[in-house]
């Protein structure tokens, strides 16, 4: 379903993709793992276009992005509406309540109504068991909850795939906790997820694990064989 | 040696020559002056006069320019020995006037093809707006047709004189304006395409005084000789003459300064007490003596004025954040030639004085556009729409740094859920850039609100123009009419500190913290 091509990003003739191609199934978890400055986070940035790169190609269902080249908006649109995204800073909008994150996508992306999307937002907050948060600020969220309302928000637009990008670094174990067992349901239900993280605990319960080093996957395989 | 012994005797033979003749410091506003002062100060028939004056007081005449309003006060400060610049007796000047050096009368000029026939047609038409005309603020022009027209007329007051005369010939928000005699005199003929004429006899015939500091009786009986002198001597009217002042008017000055001066109290009924050819028969019950202060009438000017000035800052900063916002949003997200041609309107703007934006807005713009299309921006709208122009560029500058603060998480948040760059913009960013610059904002809407004055120079009458012109008609009153101006517009700036300080809280509470 996601397919990445001898993907190369080069910046300041450094090399940060150096030829990439790795293939994501349906319903398959797959870990980015790594020393950092590996390349992990900016390969999970270009599969959703939030950069571009020099050469190779990443097709994502009907969709191609091309290096070299600008990506058109409309293009992008649509691949962001078929892959979510899950950043390590939550990047929640503050200046919305839990529900209001959770429906900005369905309204304002999609363009359905507060009434349209309300019933399943609320599905999703209570889903990340976050039932009793519905209209506290972000501010007031502690990081663990902050973390499962992002995942709750990428979910609401009912992407094919979620791409996580260290969804637990700047989480306390405990609080890591409630974010893993989150993706965990996921997971078990057969969604698609690319999960970049450090976390070998994590890495372990991926079907397949990629290793990053400078630009390039060192090695690919089930966790088993991957991780020492 | 040699050498520095002569320039020692150089610098005293100099400081010897000063000393040998004293100055004689006359204050006078060279804006618009002619045919007092023009030409810097080397022509004008008072120009003539104070050298004539200083010449019998054995005086070098040195022309300080000032303010015209604020001579007075010059004079008192010390900064001047005399003023000369068309100041007309009245009573407030009794201890300090010299004699009278002229009698000027109150011209109506209309521009060529206008309806106006002669003083009556000022009036309001039933059915027809009513008739715009502009005066001196302080002018006894302004105090005659308040007098006399009241709410009739829509009475306009500007602090020059050419402009008046320049908005009437090419018919831009004014069908007359009332002026001086002299001033008629002089541009009418300047006029090279005859586009003004006169409307009606010149009346209401006032006296040109010399003001003296009160305590200088030295100095004022000096003058007072010497305009006598002169007088009898023909020497004054001569210099009205080369300037084609010497109305027959003239032929009273011998008479009046003949007598006792000043008058006694009441010897010289203020003309706004005379009923004119058109009033006989007609009640005019408001015309007693005008000088005597009417506080309630007083604190309804101005209530007034800050009513105004109320209307300018409401109407014109909401325009202002707007286009801010615009601005600010083309110059962060905008493609190139749009962030830079916003880049520009910021820097220009910011660049350039309000007052010069307002004065091309309302004055110059009409004029570049009247070869294309004929507009007639009136004060109000052009008021409003140059404090908008003006506090746009200052918002945008507010705002960019709001957008810019913005951390970049947020719009690539925005961006991974599907929304397009402007929904994200709209809906992610900009609420919350907004809320970021609230304070500065606010602060900057307290700032918009004073720099209404300077609507002033476009003919409108907020706070601080009506201050000016109640001051100029009871100055023994300037401390209490001061207090109360300020006064006014701290009463309406500490409600708004009170309020920004209240939405500072609102959106400060819960919506911190982490982003």
């Amino acid at each position: 379903m996601i397919r990445v091509t001898d993907i190369v990003k080069a910046f300041d003739g450094h090399r940060i993709l150096d030829g990439v191609s790795l293939e994501v199934k349906q319903g398959e978890v797959t870990a980015l793992v790594g020393p950092s400055g590996g390349g992990k986070s900016t390969l999970l940035r270009c599969i959703n276009g939030l950069e571009t790169f020099t050469s190779g190609r990443i097709t994502v269902g009907s969709i191609t992005l091309m290096g070299g080249v600008p990506h058109a908006e409309p293009l992008l649109v649509e691949l962001r509406r078929t892959i979510g995204m899950v950043f390590q800073q939550f990047h929640l909008f503050p200046h919305m309540t839990a529900l209001e994150n959770v429906m900005s996508g369905p309204r304002f992306a999609l363009g359905l109504s507060r009434q349209e999307c309300e019933p399943a937002a609320r599905k999703l907050l209570d889903r990340v068991g976050l039932s009793h948060k519905y209209d506290a600020k972000p501010a007031n969220l502690s990081g663990g909850q902050q973390q499962r309302v992002a995942i709750a928000r990428s979910l609401a637009v009912k992407p094919t795939a979620i791409l996580f990008d260290e969804p637990t670094s700047a989480l306390d174990p405990k609080m890591a906790v409630e974010v893993l067992s989150v993706m965990r349901d996921l997971a078990h239900d057969g969604q698609t997820m690319i999960v970049v993280t450090h976390d070998m605990d994590l890495a372990r319960e991926a079907h397949i694990v990629h290793v990053m080093e400078a630009g390039r996957i060192a090695r690919s395989g089930p966790p088993a064989e991957c991780l020492i | 040696m040699l050498r520095i012994a002569f320039l020692v005797l150089l610098l005293c033979a100099g400081a010897g020559f000063a000393q040998e003749k004293p100055t004689l410091r006359w204050g006078m506003d060279e804006t618009g002056g002619a045919p007092y002062v023009y030409d810097n100060q080397t022509r004008g028939f008072e120009v003539e006069l104070a050298q004539y004056l200083a010449e019998q007081l054995g005086r070098t005449s040195v022309p300080i320019s000032g303010d015209w309003s604020k001579l007075p006060e010059l004079l008192r400060n010390g900064e001047l020995d005399i003023v000369l610049n068309g100041y007309e007796y009245s009573e407030q000047f009794r201890d300090c006037a010299s004699v009278p050096y002229y009698i000027y009368r109150l011209g109506l000029v209309v521009h060529r093809d206008s309806a106006i026939r002669d003083w009556a047609d000022l009036r309001a038409q039933p059915g027809q707006p009513k008739k715009t005309v502009l005066v001196l603020q302080g002018s006894a022009a302004q105090r005659y047709l308040e007098n006399r027209y009241g709410d009739d007329i829509n009475l306009r007051m500007s602090d020059d004189v050419a402009s008046a005369f320049d908005l009437v010939a090419n018919r831009q928000n004014a069908d007359a304006t009332v002026q001086d005699n002299p001033a008629v005199a002089y541009y009418q003929q300047a006029d090279a395409s005859q586009r003004l004429r006169t409307a009606g006899a010149a009346r209401a015939p006032g006296l040109y005084v010399i003001l003296t500091r009160p305590a200088d009786r030295e100095l004022r009986q000096q003058i007072d000789a010497a305009i006598r002198k002169g007088i009898r001597e023909g020497t004054l009217l001569r210099i009205y003459e080369k300037y084609g002042l010497a109305t027959p008017d003239q032929d009273w000055l011998l008479f009046l300064t003949g007598r006792d001066w000043p008058p006694p109290p009441g010897a010289f009924p203020a003309w706004e007490t005379i009923p004119t050819p058109e009033e006989v028969g007609t009640s005019v019950g408001s015309l007693g003596p005008s000088r005597a202060i009417d506080w309630s009438q007083v604190l309804g000017k101005l209530l007034s004025g800050a009513g105004m000035t109320i209307f300018l800052a409401v109407t014109s900063f909401p325009l202002a954040v707007l286009l801010g916002l615009l601005l600010a949003i083309a110059r962060v997200y905008g493609p190139r030639w749009l962030a830079g041609l916003a880049a520009i309107y910021v820097e220009v703007i910011r660049g350039t004085p309000l007052l010069l934006q307002l004065f091309f807005l309302f004055y110059l713009l009409p004029r570049l556009l009247g070869s294309i299309v004929t507009v007639s921006i009136p004060p109000e709208l052009a008021g409003i729409l140059g404090l908008a122009i003006n506090y746009a560029a200052y918002e945008a500058e507010n705002y960019r740094a709001g957008l810019l603060a913005i951390p970049r998480g947020q719009m690539e948040a925005a961006l991974a859920l599907g929304m397009t760059r402007r929904t994200a913009i709209r809906r992610i960013v900009v609420p919350q850039a907004v809320r970021i610059v609230l304070p500065p904002v606010t602060n900057d809407f307290i700032a918009l609100f004073k720099d209404t004055s300077v609507c002033s120079v476009i003919l409108i009458t907020e706070l601080t123009r009506q201050y000016n012109v109640l001051y100029n008609n009871h100055r023994d009153q300037i401390i209490v009419l001061a207090a109360l101006t300020a006064l006014l517009y701290l009463a309406m700036s500490y409600p708004q500190a009170l309020f920004a300080q209240w939405l500072d809280r609102k959106f400060a509470r819960g919506e911190g913290g982490t982003r």
